[in-house]
């Protein structure tokens, strides 16, 4: 297990449709340690997806409970997805995304405000959750990587980015 | 690599931005930030440009005599070293959002809480609203706030402007995700 260098954008991996996983072997599992410790490694960035880690397959984690932001907000903790889809949306919301891939830019981004995603676990269990707020907005963000959508395909205006970025 | 500061404001039209950047395209400049956006009638560019064999701006501002020429007013500012980068910021971002009737010294009254606190302004749009009857007077301003200023701080001093101004303020937290 280790952590993994983060994709930076105009790699192209960070643009391409990730496949399903139908075979749940030790790898998926592996891939899901990668990219948890790459997360804790970002500073504790609060997720990734496999693409950003150069893997093209449909996995991502989620922790909001170690930001200052999510820690205030009910949350799942760490989750760990595999195959993960959004099958209800609610609301809709108005957020400064930034992202480990496009450094030095963030940008306002609608997404809904509450969500329900439906995933398998690192034990292979299916699991349907009801999220809202930020670890809502946290997995829509997510889950966009694995369809190749950056951040910068959904805002509707840019600004540069001002924050100290926690990985360099 | 030196860096300029670009400025061009003219009656808006379209082909503005092809015919400036054509310039710079064929001058070779590459364009770092810029920012450019319509303003009642006018539309006005900002951008910082810079080209690895320019040192100059008397090498190249005759260039822009054309853009003089179809009413445009061109200014370039020469950056010292090291402008063009900012500096790194930290704090929380703010939004403040100020409308009400159109009355002189909004936008400074309510600069001036945030200065005098050495609080940086990042971004700031004001548009006039309504109609001749009416004017309404609509601002949006961003500002970072250092680790010790919470939100209630702020919301406490435009509570006091509030009054006197006779306008609407809102405060927020801008939430900005890394993801």
């Amino acid at each position: 297990m280790a952590a993994k260098d983060v994709l930076v954008y105009p790699d192209s991996r960070l643009k391409e449709i990730c496949a399903a996983i139908t075979n749940f072997d030790d790898s998926v599992l592996e891939l899901l340690n990668n990219l948890v410790d790459t997360m804790i490694a970002a500073g504790h960035s609060v997720g990734i997806a496999a693409p950003q880690i150069g893997d093209l397959r449909r996995a991502a984690v989620v922790d909001v409970s170690k930001s200052k932001l999510g820690k205030k907000q009910e949350n799942h903790g760490l989750l760990q997805m595999v195959n993960p889809v959004i099958i209800e949306r609610e609301g809709s919301t108005v957020v400064r995304e930034g992202c480990m891939s496009v450094p030095d830019y963030t940008g306002n981004v609608n997404r809904s405000e509450a969500i329900v995603v439906q995933f398998l676990d690192q034990n292979q269990q299916l699991q349907v959750l009801r999220t809202a707020g930020f670890e809502a907005i946290a997995i829509q963000h997510e889950l966009d990587h694995l369809d190749g959508f950056l951040f910068l395909d959904r805002v509707s205006s840019l600004k540069t980015d001002l924050f100290r970025r926690k990985q360099k | 690599m030196q860096h300029f500061a670009l400025t061009i404001i003219g009656r808006d039209r379209p082909g503005i931005v092809s015919q400036v950047t054509e310039i710079l395209f064929h001058r070779g400049f590459n364009i770092a930030d810029s920012s450019c956006s319509i303003l009642g009638g006018q539309f006005s560019m900002i951008l910082l440009i810079s080209n690895p064999s320019v040192s100059s701006q008397d090498e190249f501002s005759e260039a822009f005599k054309p853009l003089e020429e179809s009413n445009l007013s061109v200014f370039i500012r020469t950056l010292k070293p090291g402008g063009e980068t900012r500096s790194e910021l930290d704090g929380e971002l703010c939004m403040i959002s100020v409308y009400g009737a159109d009355k002189p010294g909004i936008v400074y009254q309510v600069a001036k809480e945030l200065g005098d606190r050495k609080i940086n302004i990042t971004d700031l749009n004001t548009k006039l609203i309504g109609d001749k009857e009416n004017p309404v007077y609509v601002m949006m301003l961003e500002a970072l706030l250092p680790e010790d200023t919470e939100i209630e701080v702020v919301e406490g001093w435009m509570e006091e402007l509030k009054q006197k101004l006779q306008v609407d303020i809102s405060v927020r937290s801008l939430l900005s995700m890394e993801l």
